[in-house]
């Protein structure tokens, strides 16, 4: 069996290396090391126009600190750029467990799980992936204890206030999917705000998942559908898959199927995560819990992208 | 008396031991990762040979009857190999696995069913119901699905729901496009087999390939690599492996 499971330590990291990349690839990245939490000496010229050196700290301390993404970053050694994916999509699993196992309560694991989503957008700007979709909640999480769904909720909303700024001066377009009439108004409005002080945005689309059920977008895709045929605008012998595809919550995108999936925590599976969306998505799935996940895992969830044989059916999906 | 050639010579020898210190360290540490690679290969062989020799005893006592539906998916180049087909799911009759469902994308398995059924002793065909029945030690109930019981089923079954809404009339599009109405449909156009606990990946690529989308909402995913190089051990190992698992289901 090929393992899929990877993790944070060196150890660990040359167990995972050895599934999914030769010698020379873990040779590069032992020599030219690129975690997040190294300090990074940075070269910036002055207003004078004089070269001065500056630390940095590589990772952001503050859910409102500013994004550095001032230059472009080359990409990591061994990655090569025609072969990134274009759409990656996440499952941001592991918050509370990580959590527990520091004796914090889950809240805590929720919040540190957003210091990972932000390094994550980082990147992926700086990299050239266009969408981003990531799994925020999902329909099952409403039978979560009251007070984690309530926490979440205003997570949510506290994350989007502070960073929408951020996020507009970045370029990154933010959509939502899920049934959005469960979540509380002041949410609702929210989310609405940002997508239109954002839709013109091109650098990235970041698909946030919020109370999505794929099982669900199916469904009411078949229903959009229905209506349609009901108007008049399609007739019934027209239904076929790309109709469908052409109703998922997803079909804005200039990408709809993802590359790429990843989902951290060890668990092995979608979760009703896109179920349409990923009949020939590549899944990677990592050992290392979501507040963990960081550019080193991402870099490794990568080169197994890469280097994996991509192999479609005769039938694109 | 030291020439300005000497010189030269030796600041250019100078200037290159940084270079060659580093090809030095690349080389050491290549050569590290490359006997580490060696290393786990022969582990993972010792490994497989243990778990099939049955002296890891913790694989004797697998609790095979957690693992209530298990989905095979095979490339389908691979698939035109029968008999490694074959091979898998007499491994899985000894392990003691009642219910497979075998895909493959272009339906090269479904069409080699009376085959794989006449050379299989104890196997049957399934039947709607079937993941329910109780059978013997020795039976396993074989489904056989590929691309047509994917989207394609879907598809259908949108149809199907929405020839019930015109005979329902106006406004009944709430009351019949629901999850269940759907998983009903899927049943009546012949694509309403069970979701898999366990859905096991032969192939080069680590995606299920066209796998009916609807059955796989909580589905364990593990990709086994090429059907070529399949091994009993890891496919043990693998079984074994989701007994321990414990699914909240996102609550």
């Amino acid at each position: 069996m090929l393992p899929l499971r990877s993790s944070v330590s060196l150890e660990k990291k040359l167990l995972s290396f050895s599934r999914n990349s030769c010698p020379s690839t873990i040779t590069q990245s032992l020599l030219f090391p690129s975690h997040g939490r190294l300090v990074q000496l940075k070269t910036a010229v002055s207003a004078t126009g004089v070269a001065h050196r500056e630390d940095d700290k590589g990772v952001n301390t503050g859910m409102a600190s500013t994004w550095d993404l001032s230059e472009p970053e080359p990409l990591p050694p061994g990655l090569l750029r025609e072969l990134m994916p274009r759409h990656v999509a996440v499952v941001m699993d592991g918050n509370a467990r990580w959590a527990r196992r520091r004796g914090l309560p889950a809240s805590s694991g929720h919040e540190a799980g957003v210091q990972s989503l932000r390094e994550l957008i980082e990147l992926c700007v700086k990299w050239g992936i266009r969408v981003l979709t990531v799994f925020a909640f999902s329909s099952e999480n409403w039978f979560r204890p009251k007070g984690e769904v309530d926490f979440l909720m205003g997570l949510f909303e506290r994350v989007m206030e502070s960073e929408l700024q951020n996020i507009h001066r970045q370029g990154v377009q933010i959509s939502t999917i899920g049934d959005s009439s469960k979540l509380p108004k002041s949410l609702q409005k929210l989310l609405s705000r940002a997508e239109q002080y954002t839709k013109d945005n091109s650098q990235l689309h970041m698909i946030v998942a919020i109370s999505y059920s794929g099982r669900s977008d199916i469904t009411q895709a078949c229903k959009r559908i229905a209506r349609k045929v009901k108007d008049g605008v399609i007739c019934l012998e027209d239904i076929d898959e790309k109709l469908i595809e052409g109703e998922l919550e997803t079909s804005f995108s200039d990408f709809p199927s993802p590359d790429l999936l990843i989902r951290t925590s060890g668990e092995l599976r979608l979760s009703n995560f896109l179920l349409w969306q990923l009949a020939y998505t590549e899944l990677f799935f990592a050992q290392t819990l979501w507040p963990d996940f960081r550019k080193t895992e991402f870099v490794e969830a990568l080169h197994s992208f890469q280097q994996r044989q991509r192999r479609y059916g005769s039938r694109n999906s | 008396m030291v020439t300005t050639d000497s010189i030269r010579r030796s600041s250019a020898r100078i200037a290159q031991m940084p270079s060659f210190a580093l090809s030095v360290l690349w080389f050491l540490i290549h050569l590290v990762i490359s006997i580490f690679f060696i290393v786990l290969g022969i582990a993972d062989a010792v490994e497989n040979y243990l778990i099939s020799s049955g002296f890891l005893k913790r694989y004797d006592a697998i609790n095979v009857g957690k693992l209530r539906y298990l989905a095979i998916v095979v490339d389908s180049e691979d698939a035109m190999q029968i008999n490694k087909a074959l091979k898998l799911l007499q491994w899985l009759t000894d392990i003691g696995v009642k219910h497979v469902c075998l895909y493959d994308s272009e339906g090269v398995l479904k069409k080699s069913k009376e085959i794989i059924l006449e050379r299989l002793s104890c196997a049957k065909l399934y039947e709607e119901g079937d993941e329910k029945s109780v059978l013997d030690s020795k039976t396993m109930i074989i489904e056989f699905t590929s691309q047509s019981d994917g989207k394609e089923a879907l598809v259908r079954a949108a149809n199907l729901l929405l020839k019930r809404l015109r005979s329902l009339g106006e406004n009944q599009e709430e009351k019949i496009f629901t999850e269940a109405q759907m998983t009903e449909a899927l049943k009546a156009v012949g694509s309403g087999g069970p979701e898999p606990d366990l859905l096991l990946v032969y192939g080069p690529a680590r995606c299920h390939l066209g796998f009916p989308a609807w059955r796989l909402r909580y589905t364990e995913i593990v990709h086994m690599g090429p059907l070529d190089s399949m091994k009993y051990g890891s496919l043990l190992k693998s079984i074994y492996n989701f007994t321990l698992v414990r699914q909240n289901y996102g609550k």
